[in-house]
């Protein structure tokens, strides 16, 4: 009875962006150089890491790396994108408009709804399962003003609505519901993951925890392989959300994943954290959800409802960045005079 | 920028240009370090404190003497909970430790609030150091970003500009207003949680470290960088953090000066060995750390772990 009155819509800390001064002269000498008045969508990659830091959250950043590499210089770069622990890279589309009309008359409603039918689709087709960042696809819209440097842009994190939402049951540091030696064990086990260049860079994992108290993780593919053996099963994520109360925005397409890819109606989850680089089991929570048939989804021809533009402060506007002190070439020249 | 700076910064590019970098050690001599020790010290930060990372930044801007992929070192998105000033006033009241940065005080701290009268004398034969006009009794709580510029002409406000096809998603699992708050008391503890990307990179001429701050407000919007003099202790505000560009990333940024550095790690070294600890190269970027710690006293980096100084001989 306890359990039923304690239970609530299990709530979601948005995903927030951070877009470095470099993304936006790389996309500056982009506009002007290469890609004139083209207004083709162009692949991006943002990055994230678990949360580090107990007192804030961490970001999907874009930095000058987020653009797809020059051909000239391909070969030196391929070497250090992967396998950063800091930098786990997210797949996402950038929409750069030409004129500030043209930004504002964007469809948002259908731009974020082509992004949640890419990574339903991806859901649906088990490739989300082999390249588990495909979940956390972002959409970026802009409009780059070159006359007077200035950046309007807006960040949505698509994600699937889960209707009826799921329910939490328990959310717990998870330093309070492991015993000593699982979140041992546990620490243990994700800081080799963390340390290991094949695997610190990806973002969604399972865990499983021996009856001996001895916790491994697994690529997502390995599900069907510890079925069976009576091990305790959580679901596992970069978690870049701080707060103790809630997990972060990634979880919200993992759940997607979860129920209609394996048909779980109770999911026990861990949001994965760290402190100062190292995992943190005060810090980290496991949760356990319930999950109830979404209306549709038994079928992958209908897409689920998406929501995941972001505020800001608070507000449904675009954000701007006034970067002509730094970029403008005549301010530049005379603050060099 | 001051023309003598200015002058100075040409004769710091021609030397560098011409001179080959640093191989022979002198860290314990000097202070100071080579290239090699720089990437050993780099190592041991990056696998201590993961959440530093290498990189190569702006391939443009890539130096031919390190490794493409190690140009310089970076941690992002620190958090810097409170404003530097107010954190020397409170420290000050309570008698706490300063360091004192100057001949006389060897870098070392006092322990019982600042001495008032050991102010440094201005520093005799420094080249190059830009005097930052930052009025002391200018507000915190002045516009924090870009977000707001200044003198703004003609763009059309688009904060004022709500969405008409009231796009937004009314969703029960949405957090709301998960805005970067601090866990303080304060009322206005929004203005005050500040994140910083910190980044040490290899400065040729002095043969040291050098750190870089790019500071962003709540929301994580670009800092002005004469915003984040305000995170820094307000004695260096004046004198060693300058703002200058990135030599691998875009833009200007606040650093701190690296022309005292070999002196003060060479003072630092002299401490250890004379406690019968000898230091070893690779923790250099810890100690050099914590001596960063008291120019930027409020940007929560990870070197607060505690290490150990070098083998000790006892």
């Amino acid at each position: 009875m306890a359990e039923k009155e304690n239970r609530r819509v299990l709530q979601f800390a948005p995903f927030q962006s951070s877009v470095d001064e470099g993304f936006w002269r790389r996309l500056s000498s982009l506009k002007l150089d290469t890609l004139g008045i083209d207004q083709s969508p162009i692949a991006i990659t943002g990055f994230y890491a678990p949360c580090s830091h107990a007192q804030v959250s961490n970001h999907l950043t874009l930095l000058s790396e987020s653009f797809p590499h020059e051909p000239s210089e391909q070969s030196s770069e391929s070497i250090v994108t992967r396998g950063n622990r800091n930098r786990c890279p997210i797949p996402g589309i950038l929409y750069n408009m030409n004129t500030l009309e043209s930004f504002r008359a964007l469809d948002k409603q259908s731009l974020l709804k082509a992004e949640a039918k890419k990574i339903w689709d991806d859901i649906c087709s088990g490739k989300a399962q082999e390249d588990a960042a495909l979940l956390s696809r972002f959409l970026l819209i802009s409009f780059a003003d070159l006359k007077k440097w200035s950046f309007h842009y807006w960040f949505a994190f698509p994600a699937l609505v889960l209707d009826p939402p799921a329910t939490l049951i328990d959310l717990q540091p998870a330093s309070q519901y492991f015993c000593l030696e699982e979140a041992e064990s546990l620490s243990a086990a994700c800081n080799g993951w963390r340390a290991s260049s094949l695997t610190a860079d990806i973002p969604f994992f399972l865990v499983t925890i021996a009856s001996n108290s001895h916790a491994t993780i697994r690529p997502l593919r390995d599900w069907d392989a510890c079925q069976g053996d009576g091990e305790k099963i959580l679901f596992g994520f970069y978690d870049p959300c701080h707060l103790p109360n809630n997990p972060g925005w990634p979880l919200r397409n993992f759940l997607a994943l979860i129920y209609s890819r394996w048909n779980l109606e109770r999911v026990r989850f861990l949001c994965y954290r760290e402190q100062r680089g190292f995992a943190d089991m005060g810090l980290s929570l496991v949760g356990e959800v319930l999950l109830s048939v979404p209306q549709g989804w038994r079928d992958c021809q209908s897409v689920p409802n998406a929501v995941g533009w972001e505020l800001n402060r608070n507000k449904k506007v675009p954000r701007c960045i006034r970067l002509a002190e730094s970029m403008d070439p005549m301010r530049l020249a005379i603050s060099a005079a | 920028m001051v023309l003598s700076q200015k002058i100075h910064e040409a004769f710091k590019g021609t030397v560098e240009r011409i001179t080959g970098p640093r191989t022979v050690s002198a860290f314990k001599e000097k202070g100071v370090l080579s290239v090699s020790e720089f990437i050993l010290a780099g190592d041991n930060l990056v696998s201590k404190c993961p959440t530093w990372s290498w990189e190569s930044g702006e391939p443009s801007k890539r130096k031919s003497y390190l490794p493409p992929d190690k140009q310089y070192l970076i941690t992002r998105n620190v958090p810097c909970l409170r404003r530097a000033a107010s954190v020397e006033e409170e420290y000050e009241a309570a008698g706490g430790e300063v360091l004192l940065d100057n001949e006389d005080n060897d870098g070392w701290l006092a322990t019982h609030g600042k001495p008032k009268e050991t102010k440094c004398d201005e520093e005799e034969n420094l080249p190059s150091m830009e005097i930052l006009e930052i009025s002391k009794n200018k507000t915190i709580h002045s516009i924090p970003s870009y977000f707001g510029g200044k003198e703004e002409e003609d763009i059309p406000d688009m904060e004022e500009y709500e969405d008409p096809d009231n796009l937004i998603e009314t969703d029960a699992a949405t957090l709301q207003s998960t805005y970067l708050v601090a866990h303080e008391p304060d009322d206005d503890n929004i203005l005050r949680t500040r994140t910083y990307d910190v980044s040490i990179t290899y400065d040729k001429y002095y043969q040291t470290p050098r750190v870089w701050l790019t500071g962003y407000d709540e929301s994580r919007m670009l800092l002005q960088p004469e915003l984040v003099l305000e995170d820094v202790s307000q004695d260096h505000a004046h004198k060693t953090v300058t703002i200058e560009d990135h030599p691998h990333l875009p833009g200007k940024h606040a650093s701190v000066h690296p022309c005292r550095h070999g002196a003060v790690m060479k003072k630092i070294i002299d401490v250890l060995m004379s406690r019968g600890v000898e230091p070893q190269v690779d923790k250099y970027l810890f100690l050099f750390l914590k001596f960063v710690a008291s120019v930027i006293p409020t940007i929560e980096y990870d070197y607060t772990m505690d290490f150990d100084m070098g083998s000790s001989s006892n």
